[in-house]
């Protein structure tokens, strides 16, 4: 169902055959390790490619082109993959059958891409400074306004102090002053240093034969290329536990608690108990967290969990009156000790079961998901196709989530809370 | 009944069961994915109407609050049952519908069935309808914290004196805790029944399948006798053309809005739509030499978007975004308009954006959600979705330029403007 091809050392496309979709897609993806001499540079290069090139020279001319291919899109492409960050283009396109006869949407599209990515607008041999510029500003302000949502902030802050030692301390969009030290100099020697080092990831989803997409993906990398390796996806680098506060001028207050197992998307069968654990505890409206903590004390009105496999870090999030934080908190314990002692009833378990082999089933039922589930998962080291996945989650017993949550420890808390007086 | 539309390489069966329903079914072969949406034709607007004969003026939040409580069942968990089957379940209020879905890859018929039994099944208690009051009212205090929420509430508030968009959604404190059993017994009565509602569903399924289930589950009859407020008069002008307030955010963000005569029903109406979303487009859209020109100055960034709303009974060109200063991106859009009207706009840019529009709705159709919402709402305006790549035919570029004349003027503007409080 999946067709790898080496297009060169680093350098893979993975194409996925099928013919259901109205819309095909096309990634590329620039893999680099998360770190801070590099975050903001990664975050803001694909928002430079996107202002113009030498045959499109500003946004207008693009958008225009785009509008011509049937409204295909092209957007900036920015993943956290554990240590990894990717940067890179996304775009989605018509497929070819609905055009005007004679019309063609996949190669022109294609070949849009290979001018956005490879022969970007320059001025003195170096990206053009308003453009920079004017991006620069842009990706400030999206780092400031993740303040605007105050439970995404919450979590958020809880990351960049719990994990201060970890690349995942790092800010996908990295910091504002990194953001600020760019310079169109900086920036380009940046991507011309990327496109020949780094590895690459390309990914298509559509109809089209793959011995065709395959030479217009050929396109897209650059001809003189070496490729340094990355190392290695590594575990949890933990810091210094602690409870962090931040007050607010809100209305509602919101803690955000993290908690860390050494269970991880690598293991197999330990990850994938202790995502089935999650979901018992946090992962939907018929969780612990939900029925006990909302349902039942009508305490809450958002209150969930995650686990971010890469990393075995899960986390607690929860919106409350201020005053009923420690209620709030002691009850999130609470239902945690309960899974622990084996109180997962028949139902709970069915249930996160039933859930995750909906989720798995329906992996091939959008473009966009397919394009999701295996370009992260060649990143993350998750050792499994859909299939054999969901093989490993019919075999996870009461007993494994159990086990699961014995190895889930709180380390770190972040509450956002109201001015005093309010 | 089963129609093929070739521009889109879809299917729709469409019917209307002896009870009243209607139903549609998009079957999609090779997917695995089944959705199904259970829409009522009654949404947070819609407080004022009469029933067999009494009048009823219900509590601010009221639809929001019943669609809370339907998913309560006598000695039933119904979100459990759902899970059970590995369906996921949920249920959204707008301001003129109410929707329950859910999805699944399996047991598609069981979760079929439990879904019009439990939205047809009013069970409230005092207890469980007071105890809901808490979980809502973090719900309202969540929203309050929300700057996007503040922003259009701010804006139908100042543009709106009779249309009740300017109340929101979830109601307010003092009204939620105004609900009781019987009002929303007495809602459900007059909006849950089958007359009064959709079903709708997108996957490999069989339409046949769907009626049988949906007159085996539910009532046979619809004989309430209802009247409901549909339209309100207003001004096209707006009775205040600014206001703003402080809150936590990062930087200034601001929603314009002009107010547009409300949509009526049927393919005509549907086609001023369209033409309007394709002005917006022109005036301000990602292709615009406006868009541009802003994007350049800095006074607008990627957060900046916008496009045509239509409610019941109102609608407006909008948009938002982030933005030091608002009013002169608002001066900016009338001096473009008024550009626009006297200039026009040539033909290759209106047909450029004709296809580009075109190919993004056709695109939308691999989602699923997207379908079937569309399916619903477009059929409760009395058309049907899969027709729409007939209406960019005969589009005319006079036709924007009129919209934008009558639209985009001072009178019909309004901005709301929502400022960092000193501290953040």
């Amino acid at each position: 169902m999946i067709q790898t091809v080496t297009v060169s050392p680093g350098v893979t496309l993975r194409l996925f055959h099928d013919t259901r979709f109205k819309q095909g897609c096309l990634s590329i993806q620039l893999v680099r390790p998360m770190c801070r001499q590099e975050a903001a540079k990664n975050a803001l290069l694909s928002a430079v490619l996107l202002r113009g090139c030498q045959a499109y020279p500003d946004l207008q001319t693009i958008t225009w082109r785009l509008d011509e291919l049937y409204g295909a899109s092209v957007g900036t492409l920015v993943r956290r993959v554990g240590d990894y960050q990717t940067t890179g283009l996304y775009c989605s396109f018509l497929e070819d059958r609905f055009a005007l006869p004679g019309d063609q949407i996949l190669e022109p599209t294609a070949r849009l891409l290979k001018e956005l990515l490879l022969r970007p607008k320059l001025e003195n041999g170096v990206f053009k400074a308003d453009f920079v510029e004017s991006e620069k500003r842009n990706l400030v302000l999206a780092i400031e306004a993740q303040r605007n949502d105050k439970r995404a902030w919450c979590s958020a802050q809880l990351f960049s102090h719990m994990c201060r030692e970890d690349s995942f301390g790092v800010p996908r969009l990295g910091e504002i002053e990194d953001v600020k030290a760019i310079t169109p100099q900086s920036l380009y020697d940046h991507y011309r240093r990327i496109l020949k080092e780094s590895r690459m990831e390309i990914f298509y989803v559509g109809s089209a034969d793959a011995g065709l997409v395959t030479r217009l993906c050929r396109e897209l990398v650059e001809k003189e290329r070496g490729y340094v390796s990355l190392p290695g996806q590594t575990a949890f680098t933990s810091a210094q536990g602690g409870a962090w506060e931040e007050t607010m001028d809100i209305a509602q207050g919101k803690l955000s608690m993290g908690f860390v197992t050494p269970a991880n998307i690598r293991q197999g069968k330990a990850f994938v108990a202790t995502q089935m654990m999650n979901l018992i505890f946090g992962g939907g409206m018929t969780s612990k967290l939900f029925t006990q903590v909302r349902e039942k004390l009508s305490l809450c009105y958002a209150i969930s969990s995650g686990y971010h496999g890469s990393k075995g870090i899960l986390t607690v999030s929860a919106g409350m009156d201020w005053e009923k934080k420690d209620t709030v908190r002691s009850q999130v314990l609470a239902q945690l000790e309960a899974i622990c002692q084996g109180d997962i009833t028949e139902a709970e378990l069915a249930a996160a079961r039933q859930a995750m082999l909906s989720s798995l089933r329906a992996t091939h039922d959008s473009a966009g998901s397919i394009e999701n589930y295996y370009a992260t998962a060649a990143l993350s080291g998750l050792p499994y196709s859909p299939a054999e996945y969901m093989q490993q989650v019919q075999q996870i017993t009461a007993a494994d989530v159990a086990e699961a949550a014995r190895q889930v420890k709180l380390h770190s808390e972040y509450f956002l809370k109201g001015e005093t007086g309010c | 009944m089963l129609k093929y539309y070739p521009r889109l390489d879809e299917q729709l069966y469409k019917t209307v069961l002896p009870n009243g329903l209607t139903v549609m079914v998009c079957p999609r072969p090779g997917f695995t994915k089944n959705l199904a949406y259970f829409v009522t034709d009654f949404g947070a607007i819609h407080t004022k109407f009469t029933l067999d004969g009494v009048e009823y003026t219900a509590p601010d939040g009221v639809a929001h609050y019943l669609e809370h409580k339907l998913f309560d069942m006598p000695g039933r968990d119904v979100s459990a049952e759902f899970a059970a089957l590995g369906a996921n379940t949920n249920a959204f209020t707008s301001y003129d519908i109410t929707a329950y879905y859910f999805s699944c890859t399996e047991n598609f018929e069981s979760c079929l069935r439990l879904l019009l039994e439990f939205v047809s099944t009013p069970y409230f208690t005092r207890e469980t309808v007071e105890k809901e009051q808490g979980i809502i009212a973090q719900e309202i205090d969540m929203t309050a914290d929300s700057p996007d929420t503040a922003v259009f509430e701010g804006l139908m508030d100042n543009m709106y004196r009779v249309h009740p968009v300017s109340i929101p959604i979830l109601g307010f404190h003092h009204t939620i805790r105004e609900i009781t059993p019987e009002i929303l017994h007495t809602c459900h009565r007059a909006f849950y029944r089958p007359g009064n509602m959709v079903l709708c569903v997108v996957g490999d399924v069989k339409p046949e399948d769907i009626c049988r289930i949906a007159s085996e589950v539910l009532p046979r009859e619809d004989n309430a006798q209802v009247q409901l407020q549909r339209s309100w008069p207003e001004e096209m002008t707006v009775p205040q053309e600014k206001s703003q307030r402080t809150m936590e955010v990062a930087m200034p963000m601001f929603q314009l809005g002009f107010k547009a005569e409300p949509r009526e029903r049927g393919e005509e109406a549907i086609r001023e739509e369209i033409l309007a979303d394709l002005a917006a487009e022109a005036l301000f859209g990602e292709s615009s030499g406006l868009y541009l020109r802003l994007y350049d100055q800095g006074l607008i960034d990627s957060s900046f978007g916008g496009g045509f709303e239509t409610i019941e009974g109102m609608a407006m060109l909008t948009c938002s975004g982030d933005s030091y200063e608002p009013e002169a991106v608002r001066d900016a859009i009338l001096e473009e308009a008024r550009r626009i009207v006297k200039e026009g706009i040539d033909q290759a840019q209106f047909d450029r954006m004709r296809r580009s529009a075109l190919g993004r709705r056709t695109k939308g159709l691999d989602s699923f959600d997207s379908t079937c919402f569309r399916l619903c709402a477009y059929h409760l305006s009395g058309f049907d979705y899969f027709d729409f790549p007939r209406l960019y035919e005969d589009l005319e570029v006079s036709q924007l330029q009129a919209f934008l004349e009558r639209v985009v003027t001072p009178q019909r503007c309004s901005i709301c403007v929502i400022r960092p409080t000193e501290n953040s």
